[in-house]
């Protein structure tokens, strides 16, 4: 949470899912070069290290693509999703690797700068199966540098969370990129069918995992239609929340978070300041709404994080009648505190 | 799916709920499954690779009678490597500028050896003349007129430095190669998959590097008059006239 910045807030999970993308990345080349090496031995380092380091980029980027419909569908893939910047710039930097030894190997020590050679070398942009596609992953680069440079809560906070987020959104795009750049390069030589069926059946698992997803997702964006009692909404009765978690209910277009901590009822917005995290999936930890994803909290009656923490999300007035739970469609501001609602004694 | 819902993930708490433990460990054991098996996939599925080498790093000393035309030769008497090698500079760059001067002299040589089962060539770090040819070569021999469906390539690239140093991944590569003035030439793969180069002069004899930089790495069709010269095969026609295929 947000009452300083460092480099990197260490905690234990973080250093483990840390050591484990080491272990991964190890453990890819080692068993790509090593085999690599052993079953075509006429071939070069440098060729071997291109594809090791490129192949591994784009797999870890389905792992990342992954990691966020598969947490929607089942919550036990949260760990997953909470040091996934880690996993983001470590592709990054492998995808780094094969860009900067593919530059050397293909573009320097020519008669022009490497760059010129990149995007010019081979102008055959009107052309599909001529298309020089070592443009799109450099463009796929250069967005994945964007990103990684920008994955850090100071540049969250300072491009304001939906410039933060639109940035972020680019990875489908360098996603797509990516898979071109493999369609209309190396595929274009090596002519294997295992080969296109890994990139057709990675493209179409990512394309499937996030529809599913969504389609899950989207009834709660239905809007909900109830009784109104002095300009509350019927939202749902008490018994339908356990305590210490809440239900999501959509009212005026937005997500509502109703939470029942004990023997009360309190409601706020569903969005995670930080980025956008589903609230109502959380828990009241130690008296806080709690994020699943990566564990911000807010005071349930204020909408605050507790000092020395500054993130301030919207609250809403709510009432319970008769073990009914009505809700004020109109937010309070950030951070005002709205009194909680006894559940016993309502009338 | 069925699990304990009344777990919840903190991921600054020091320990992970037993149950969201335990599968993220099952999930974890299968990335890296899957991983392993795309590694060893990927590796083992890459085509081989045309047979060539190159001595980075190592400088041997060659003596023989240099020809400077249509692309810079040595022929090498004896020695440990004798025959024709062909000759191009540091980098993605012919060796003219290296070579100039010194059409059928004697000179010494040291540079790094690249060749493969049928060409060897030099990347030349040094040139020492040592003055006429005793005898002048032999003019090259005629074998008659073909057509040849193949690649074209940088020869440096092709013979050893790259792997692979052909196909669409490799274009722009032999693009800079063969307009630096690496000699090009036509990769030619029978139906038994045995190998042949072919270094493309046009009708007179002369190099056509910057006339083909539109068709490296594509299918090409030539109809030409094949000469031998030393050990070098060459292809004398029009860059005109060939053929995308």
């Amino acid at each position: 949470m947000s009452a300083g910045y460092q480099a990197v807030l260490w905690n234990r999970q973080k250093k483990r899912y840390d050591l484990t993308i080491l272990a991964g990345i190890l453990l890819y080349i080692g068993l790509f070069v090593g085999l690599g090496a052993a079953l075509r031995p006429e071939a070069t380092p440098e060729t071997l290290i291109i594809r090791a380091f490129g192949t591994l980029a784009l797999l870890m980027l389905h792992v990342i693509l992954s990691v966020g419909p598969l947490a929607r569908l089942d919550r036990r893939f949260l760990p997953l999703l909470y040091n996934r910047r880690h996993l983001g710039v470590s592709m990054f930097l492998c995808a780094l690797v094969h860009g900067a030894f593919s530059m050397i190997q293909f573009h320097a020590l020519g008669d022009v700068n490497p760059l010129v050679s990149l995007l010019a070398g081979n102008p055959q942009y009107a052309s599909i199966s001529a298309f020089p596609f070592q443009t799109l992953g450099f463009v796929a680069l250069g967005i994945l540098f964007l990103m990684a440079a920008t994955s850090h809560d100071f540049w969250l906070a300072n491009l304001s969370a939906p410039v933060w987020k639109a940035l972020h959104m680019l990875v489908y795009v360098a996603y797509l990129l990516l898979v071109l750049h493999v369609a209309l390069g190396i595929l274009q030589t090596e002519r294997n069918l295992v080969l296109i069926g890994l990139l057709v059946g990675g493209f179409g698992w990512i394309v499937t995992l996030h529809l599913v997803a969504g389609f899950r997702e989207k009834p709660g964006d239905a809007p909900h239609r109830g009784d109104v009692i002095d300009g509350y909404l019927h939202a749902c009765a008490v018994a339908d929340i356990k305590d210490k978690r809440a239900r999501i209910v959509c009212i005026s277009g937005e997500r509502v978070a109703i939470f029942r901590n004990g023997d009360t009822i309190s409601a706020v917005s569903n969005a995670c300041q930080h980025q956008n995290g589903p609230l109502g999936e959380g828990r009241i930890v130690d008296g806080c709404i709690t994020c699943p994803w990566h564990g911000y909290q807010y005071e349930p009656e204020t909408g605050a994080s507790p000092p020395p923490f500054t993130e301030k999300i919207p609250t809403f007035n709510v009432r319970v009648v008769s073990g009914e739970v009505y809700v004020d469609p109109e937010p309070n501001p950030a951070g005002q505190r709205a009194e909680p609602a006894p559940i016993r004694g309502s009338s | 799916m069925s699990h304990n819902d009344d777990e919840f993930y903190v991921g600054y708490l020091p320990e992970a709920p037993a149950g969201i433990a335990a599968h993220v460990k099952r999930s974890i054991l299968l990335i890296l499954l899957l991983a392993a098996g795309v590694a060893g996939a990927l590796a083992a599925l890459q085509s081989p690779f045309d047979p060539g080498a190159f001595e980075f790093g190592i400088d041997r000393t060659f003596e023989g009678v240099l020809l400077e035309h249509p692309y810079p030769l040595l022929v090498v008497d004896d020695g440990e490597y004798p025959g024709s090698h062909l000759l191009v500079a540091f980098g993605k760059f012919g060796a003219e500028s290296l070579t100039a001067g010194h059409d059928g002299k004697r000179v010494r040589i040291t540079g790094s050896r690249i060749w493969n089962d049928q060409e060897q060539m030099i990347e030349v770090h040094e040139l020492e003349p040592l003055g006429d040819a005793r005898q002048s070569l032999a003019g090259g021999m005629e074998l008659g007129t073909f057509s040849f469906t193949g690649e074209i390539v940088d020869s440096k690239c092709h013979l050893g430095v790259m792997k692979p140093g052909r196909g669409k991944p490799h274009k722009a590569c032999a693009i800079l190669c063969i307009r630096g003035g690496v000699p090009p030439v036509l990769r030619v793969e029978s139906e038994s998959g045995e190998l042949s180069y072919l270094f493309l002069v046009d009708e007179q004899g002369n190099a056509v590097n910057d006339r083909v930089l539109e068709m490296i790495a594509e299918p090409v069709e030539i109809h030409g008059e094949v000469e031998r010269r030393g050990d070098v095969l060459t292809l004398r026609a029009d860059p005109a006239s060939y053929k995308l295929l």
